[in-house]
């Protein structure tokens, strides 16, 4: 660019005579822009530790097969979580503040469903000579021995139903779970290396001495006995366990049940119940002792049963059972009202003396929780209040055996039962590592938990991120940390479902999800919060072009020399991905 | 092909065919349909450009700046305040030498608050650094639009096309518009002479000590002489082309005239109806109309205007304090006439907000003019309540 003119060879315009390079601004800076990636809220909130942010930015990436992958280090069933979870993940999504939370069971559904049309290679471990029995083929006990698997061990899985699924397969209705893809997703799981033994019942038929010859155990068999209501009259004919019921219907069995049905409870069981029997034709009364606001069901089944029909008696419950003939012919109720908050932090519900009535009925079915059987384990495990008592790693009181789901303090979610039962995997391997004299890393949550909750990550733990997330912290980020200005408003999908004139007509499915397209589009709606997607603002913002590509295409460097330190690129970032830190300390 | 347009939508048409390709623009009356109309271009895909939307005329400029010194043909248009507002912007295009395209539709500045024509918005910018031409019809507001581009980027300055508020921005009139081949084959792409290059990264606008900055002004000025010729080669091109040539200065009618009347934009056109029966009824009558403000073609009208006895210049505009600005320019370009040559000068302030310039103000003017001795005052207020 040298000039040669007239004036002395002054240029027309004020312009460096040489290359700006040799002005090194980088010197100016006392603070420096460092790429870190958090935890989006997502992940954090999701119990069985899947990576959603980073799936969905594999999505983005149009990296299909990376994201299912992902998925599928996580979580062994996507194809059921995808319908039957109950999404917590959502309630977190900072999108919420935006405008609607990504339909996140939706993408999950979708790449659930593409999996099980799939045959994805597994992950090949270094087959380790240790074997494990697991007790139950619930979530817990599969997702233990499916993630045992994945890190070299032989699991033998105990299941006392005739069939896999425990609770999956038991407790939830075809229309919320049809069997064709509950039966596929286990048969995948089967097939990554895990042996399910079913109609056999540790106890009765295999005695807990014989799981000794297995050097670890892992108990998972769920709750499954019907909590008593206390209602006078509770034994008899007509009063049913709502479980019970929802085993024999789910097993093919459709029973005399009457025309008019009450249900007592107020969580997933008795929606479920209430469900069921609508669909057996029964007029439908659910009782609840607390208000809507209280109900542990969740919301969307609590919709669906709203709009098949069912009726709802709020701060209602059974107190003695009428019969004639010997047969039920109504229950007397009484009300109660709302008082003080309870150990779960809910309101109370106290009895009042007025406002009694009688209902008409034909079957009673109940279901206000179910408990756990445990007869028969050995006393040496401890328990509270029919719970077993696990640390942070799943581990009993009893060295080698490890517990998780139902059977434990969790709360009773699909999500927490596949969480539990990665976890406890995890303290297996580190456990029979350690027994085996290798050396284990450390108890630290930093490195095997992705977010604050504690939910375990196999990425983290085998730390082999296909995302390569920048120097990660385990802070969640705020939608409030976030560059709101970068994103655009897009209304979120609503899930398809089957016409109200077919809902009732059977067991079909009701939820049909979205199409794969919209699934997509979803998946383009995910913000990224706090973790890198490449987008490219810092580099298109830097006023000083010190950003470039990284020499492998993914990720970015900061030239030192001429970054000075401004924080525009931290400023833009849309996903608090960046923060500026001191200079020189 | 021939359009019946509004003077607004020959702007567009103009930087289309310029094929501009980055515009920034923030909307005000009565400039809005120059960039409506070429947003709907990049829109729909006629026009392959940037049109980025900013907050206001400061950003606007100073993104067609941004984008110029990125090595981009650059267009903008604006009117009254919004032309206020850029002034700094405007200083900082002509001294960064960037070719940027602009155009003001003439628009009087409040408050009061008043959308109609008048000059003083563009006249205010005179010593920006801006190349400025005044239009008298719609075709030449196309033409200009086209052969601005051609001019800035010659000589590296920013252009100015003015038209006024509508007689010009708002009424339709037939235009020609030129084939796209043509005007590719009369306006390349252009070549930037220094321009942001990541491979060679220089700073821009940065620090001139006293030692330089003088020599960087005189190029400046320099480039503002070099215009004169440069333009009538580039209209003698397009003139081959389209056979249509305006001139820096057009004389009508100017021969043996005993008074001439000084008139730009539309003013112009209704100035040569009155001259017309002027002629026609024997009067030595005739008619200068001043296109290009900056450069001040001062030769050319000291060489047309010498030896006639009186001028009447008609400003649609008044530096308050002084008088017309074109009168003063005028004024200042006679004084080295010998005196015996120099005419007399009544300079009349006419027209202001939008007021209507009739056949019957001017025929005032001409008689008023030729009845005085010597004009009563620097300025001559006509049409104006007593």
């Amino acid at each position: 660019m040298a000039e040669v003119g007239p004036h002395g060879g002054i240029p027309p315009i004020s312009v460096s005579s040489t290359s700006t390079r040799v002005n090194r601004t980088g010197s100016w800076k006392y603070i420096r822009p460092v790429y870190q990636d958090r935890v989006a809220p997502c992940n954090a909130g999701c119990p069985v530790g899947i990576d959603i942010e980073g799936y969905m930015n594999l999505l983005r990436e149009g990296r299909d097969d990376e994201a299912m992958d992902l998925l599928l280090r996580e979580n062994p069933m996507p194809a059921v979580t995808g319908r039957v979870c109950d999404h917590p993940c959502e309630t977190h999504c900072n999108r919420r503040f935006f405008d609607e939370p990504v339909s996140i069971h939706a993408v999950e559904r979708m790449l659930g469903d593409r999996i099980l049309e799939r045959d994805l290679p597994t992950p090949v471990a270094t087959q380790r000579k240790e074997r494990i029995a697991v007790v139950g083929s619930g979530p817990a006990g599969l997702a233990c021995g499916y993630h045992l698997a994945r890190l070299g061990y032989r699991a033998v899985v105990y299941e006392a139903a005739p069939e896999a699924g425990g609770m999956l397969r038991l407790g939830i209705p075809e229309y919320r779970l049809p069997r064709e893809i509950l039966d596929a997703q286990i048969e995948r799981i089967r097939a990554e290396g895990i042996e399910i033994r079913c109609g056999v019942r540790v106890g009765p038929d295999v005695p807990w001495g014989e799981l000794a010859r297995y050097d670890a155990v892992f108990v998972a068999s769920g709750a499954h006995q019907g909590r008593a209501t206390g209602m006078e009259g509770e034994e008899s004919d007509g009063v049913r366990s709502g479980l019970h019921f929802l085993k024999e219907v789910n097993a093919g069995g459709r029973p005399d049940i009457g025309r008019r049905v009450v249900v007592v409870g107020g969580g997933n069981t008795a929606i479920d119940c209430a469900r069921t029997a609508r669909r057996l034709g029964a007029e439908v009364l659910l009782l609840y002792r607390r208000t809507r606001a209280e109900m542990p069901a969740i919301d969307e089944e609590i919709l669906e049963a709203e709009r098949e029909g069912i009726e709802f008696e709020f701060l209602a419950a059974p107190n003695t059972v009428a019969k004639l003939n010997g047969r039920l012919r109504g229950v007397e109720c009484i009300r109660m009202v709302l008082g003080e908050p309870d150990d779960s932090g809910r309101r109370r519900p106290v009895p009042t003396e007025e406002g009694q009535f009688t209902v008409i009925v034909d079957t009673i079915l109940t279901a206000i929780g179910e408990i756990t059987d445990l007869g028969f384990l050995p006393p040496d495990v401890h328990q509270d209040r029919w719970q077993i008592v696990v640390d942070e790693l799943g581990a009993t009181s009893t060295p080698v055996v490890f517990a998780g789901g139902d059977v434990t303090d969790s709360e009773r979610t699909v999500a927490h039962a596949l969480g539990d039962g990665k976890r406890a995997a995890l303290g297996i391997d580190r456990f029979l590592r350690s027994a085996a004299g290798e050396p284990i890393p450390a108890v630290d949550p930093e490195r095997y938990c992705l977010g604050p909750e504690g939910n375990i990550s196999m990425t983290r733990w085998r730390d082999d991120d296909p995302l390569r997330r920048n120097s990660p912290v385990n802070e969640v980020v705020e939608f409030e940390d976030m560059n709101q200005d970068h994103f655009q408003h897009a209304d979120r999908h609503p899930d398809h479902h089957l016409s109200d004139a077919r809902t009732l007509a059977g067991f079909d499915e009701v939820n049909q999800g979205l199409g794969r397209d919209e699934a997509t589009e979803e998946a383009l709606r995910c913000m990224n919060c706090g973790v890198c997607n490449q987008c490219e603002l810092c580099l298109i913002f830097c006023p000083d072009m010190a950003v470039s590509r990284s020499e492998d295409g993914w990720g970015f460097v900061i030239d030192m020399d001429y970054c000075k330190g401004c924080g525009v690129c931290a400023a833009e970032c849309p996903r608090g991905a960046m923060v500026m830190t001191r200079e020189g300390l | 092909m021939k359009k019946v347009i509004e003077g607004n939508h020959a702007v567009s048409w103009g930087a289309k065919l310029a094929r501009v390709e980055v515009i920034s623009a923030y909307p005000i009356t009565p400039q809005t349909q120059i960039v409506e109309r070429l947003s709907e271009m990049c829109a729909d895909g006629s026009l392959d450009a940037r049109y980025i939307s900013v907050e206001s005329e400061h950003s606007a400029m100073a993104a067609c700046i941004g984008a110029s010194a990125a090595g981009v043909r650059t267009f903008t248009a604006t009117s009254s305040q919004g032309l206020a507002l850029m002034h700094e912007l405007l200083h900082w295009a002509a001294l960064g030498r960037h070719p940027v395209v602009m155009a003001d539709v003439n628009r009087a500045l409040g408050p009061g608050w008043n959308i109609w024509t008048d000059q003083n918005d563009s006249l205010s910018q005179r010593d920006t650094g801006w190349i400025q031409f005044y239009c008298e019809t719609n075709q030449e507001v196309l033409d200009t639009t086209i052969l601005g581009f051609k001019l800035a980027e010659a000589v590296d300055l920013p252009v100015m096309v003015v038209l006024d508020a509508f007689f010009l921005s708002h009424t339709a009139e037939p235009v020609d518009i030129p084939d796209q081949e043509l005007v590719d084959g009369f306006l390349p792409r252009r070549e930037a002479r220094y321009k942001l290059d990541v491979e060679d990264p220089h700073a821009f606008g940065a620090l001139v000590r006293p030692d330089a900055y003088m020599e960087m002004r005189l190029q400046q000025q320099e480039a503002m002489e070099r215009a004169h010729d440069a333009f009538d080669e580039i209209e003698s091109e397009w003139e081959a082309l389209t056979g249509r040539r305006y001139g820096a200065i057009e004389g009508y009618r100017t021969e043996g005239a005993e008074l001439l009347l000084v008139t730009s934009s539309t003013i112009t056109s209704t100035a040569r109806e009155v001259v017309d029966a002027r002629r026609d009824a024997g009067e030595a009558v005739g008619l200068v109309k001043v296109k290009m403000f900056r450069p001040f073609p001062t030769e050319r009208l000291r060489r047309l205007l010498s030896g006639v006895s009186r001028v009447a210049v008609l400003d649609r505009n008044i530096s308050p304090g002084h008088g017309g600005i074109f009168a003063e320019e005028l004024r200042s370009a006679l004084y080295d006439v010998p005196p015996d040559d120099r005419p007399t000068l009544f300079g009349y302030v006419v027209g202001l907000g939008g007021r209507d310039v009739t056949p019957t103000v001017i025929g005032e003017i001409i008689d008023g003019t030729r009845a005085a001795e010597r004009p009563e005052r620097e300025d001559l207020w006509v049409g104006v309540a007593p």
